[in-house]
């Protein structure tokens, strides 16, 4: 039996335009309703960015609500988790401690060295940023998007592109901020591009997030004498983060240059904001 | 007294799709993923209920279901409502051109659901400015595909139970 193009538009029109059985609306108005809303996000007006602050901190909480029984699961999972691996991660312990042991002694030349060029060249050592600390609300890795939530908003004066640290590493930037509650996109993710710099080979290139992958620098010099271990920290060329910020390690493999992130992303509950310069006093 | 069990029983059964529409995207977890496996089963929740018991899962709610998924995961608001309005819509379609109820007809005629929500969602991504692994999209595709039996199975089972 052949299928005339009238009863495929009848069979559209009764899917699309009709609404169905106990339905309150048709789909052709909520897909028009969805287009207008994907529209106006490119808006930004004040009034607007009110109403989406407050839809997003109000499903924010509920988004909390709800996740508590699999966050239950997910630690009880860990908690066994960690006995079963207790003589394991023991004896890693034991060895970890020797070679700290032995790195003291190092370190600690280091630092005094450091600070003795640090007064060389007459730099404030005592950090000039201002900070403000956090708690990560909502860790939902979607495979799209690697970003958290974080329970402060502009509260506490976050702004878009401040700096995210987690402790003293770079781990990525405010995207997007509510009154009570703002966005972090990590530094793995594909939007993810963050001016940086090399050391000791001095090479500007641009930090480029692979989702799941650790991030890979992009745009290198040529003749680039990147080695394995390099440190690379923030360049503060585009002028929104503060440059010699820490961010990871350099690793060389062929033809690319993959950076092993200090803070491991996966296991962040408190994060430092970096609010800006502190004010100078005469 | 048996009679409240039957009906709480019943009733519990009918709302547990849209409790679960709701948890999966309350909860962030509209995609499953496990190593190299990952799997949308928020797509293969709205198609097999819209597909099989329209009246269990209204456009209203998958739509307010997009709008919180699109909250928690950080995209723009609407993207995820629109591509999950078309993989009802496929399924009205479907629906409405069909008379049997087979697990081969159902699976089939998931391509072209898949298929739209996918484009609409490269689409409307694009248009926002958000880079898309290419790669990953076509294997969630695959996988959500490939897993859509087990979900219909378990959906079935649940249909079943209410009846019961």
């Amino acid at each position: 039996m052949d299928t005339s193009r009238d009863d495929v538009g009848i069979s559209i029109r009764s899917a699309f335009l009709r609404k169905g059985t106990q339905q309150r609306f048709s789909l052709f108005a909520l897909t028009v309703l969805s287009v207008l809303l994907i529209f106006l996000e490119t808006i930004e007006t004040k009034p607007l960015d009110r109403i989406r602050a407050f839809i997003k901190d109000t499903i924010f909480r509920g988004s909390l609500v709800a996740s508590y029984p699999t966050k239950t699961v997910s630690s009880a999972y860990g908690f066994f988790e960690r006995h079963i691996n207790l003589y394991s991660e023991y004896n890693e312990l034991i060895e970890e401690n020797n070679k700290l042991k032995n790195n003291i002694s190092k370190s600690d030349f280091l630092e005094l060295e450091n600070s003795q060029l640090r007064k060389l060249i007459e730099e404030q050592v005592s950090s000039p940023t201002n900070l403000v600390s956090s708690r990560v609300m909502l860790d939902k890795q979607s495979p799209y998007l690697n970003s958290f939530v974080i329970n402060i908003g502009s509260n506490k004066n976050i702004k878009n592109g401040m700096t995210v640290l987690s402790g003293k590493y770079f781990i990525g930037r405010i995207v997007d901020v509510n009154y009570f509650s703002s966005r972090v996109l990590l530094v793995s993710d594909l939007n993810s591009k963050i001016p940086i710099i090399t050391e000791p080979s001095g090479s500007h290139a641009i930090l480029s997030g692979h989702g799941k992958n650790e991030p890979t620098l992009e745009y290198l010099p040529e003749n680039h004498d990147i080695q394995n271990g390099d440190k690379i920290y923030t360049s503060g060329k585009e002028g929104i983060f503060n440059p010699g910020t820490p961010i990871g390690e350099a690793k060389v493999e062929k033809d690319q240059v993959t950076v092993s992130l200090f803070s491991n992303l996966d296991q962040i509950t408190f994060v430092n904001i970096v609010l800006g310069e502190k004010e100078k006093k005469n | 007294m048996a009679f409240h069990i039957k009906d709480f029983k019943t009733k519990f059964f009918e709302l547990l799709p849209l409790l679960l529409l709701f948890f999966i995207s309350l909860n962030g977890s509209s995609i499953i993923n496990i190593k190299f496996f990952s799997v949308n089963i928020h797509y293969i929740l709205v198609y097999y209920w819209v597909l099989r018991h329209p009246r269990s899962l209204g456009y209203g709610f998958i739509f307010l279901s997009g709008i919180i998924s699109d909250v928690v995961l950080g995209f723009p608001l609407g993207i995820n409502a629109l591509s999950l309005l078309f993989v009802a819509g496929v399924a009205a379609y479907v629906r409405v051109v069909t008379v049997r109820i087979t697990l081969i007809n159902d699976w089939i005629s998931f391509v072209p659901a898949l298929l739209f929500a996918n484009i609409v969602y490269f689409i409307s991504l694009y248009l926002s400015d958000y880079s898309v692994d290419y790669f990953y999209l076509l294997k969630n595709s695959a996988f959500t595909l490939i897993f859509y039996p087990v979900l219909w199975g378990i959906f079935s089972l649940i249909i079943n139970f209410s009846k019961s």
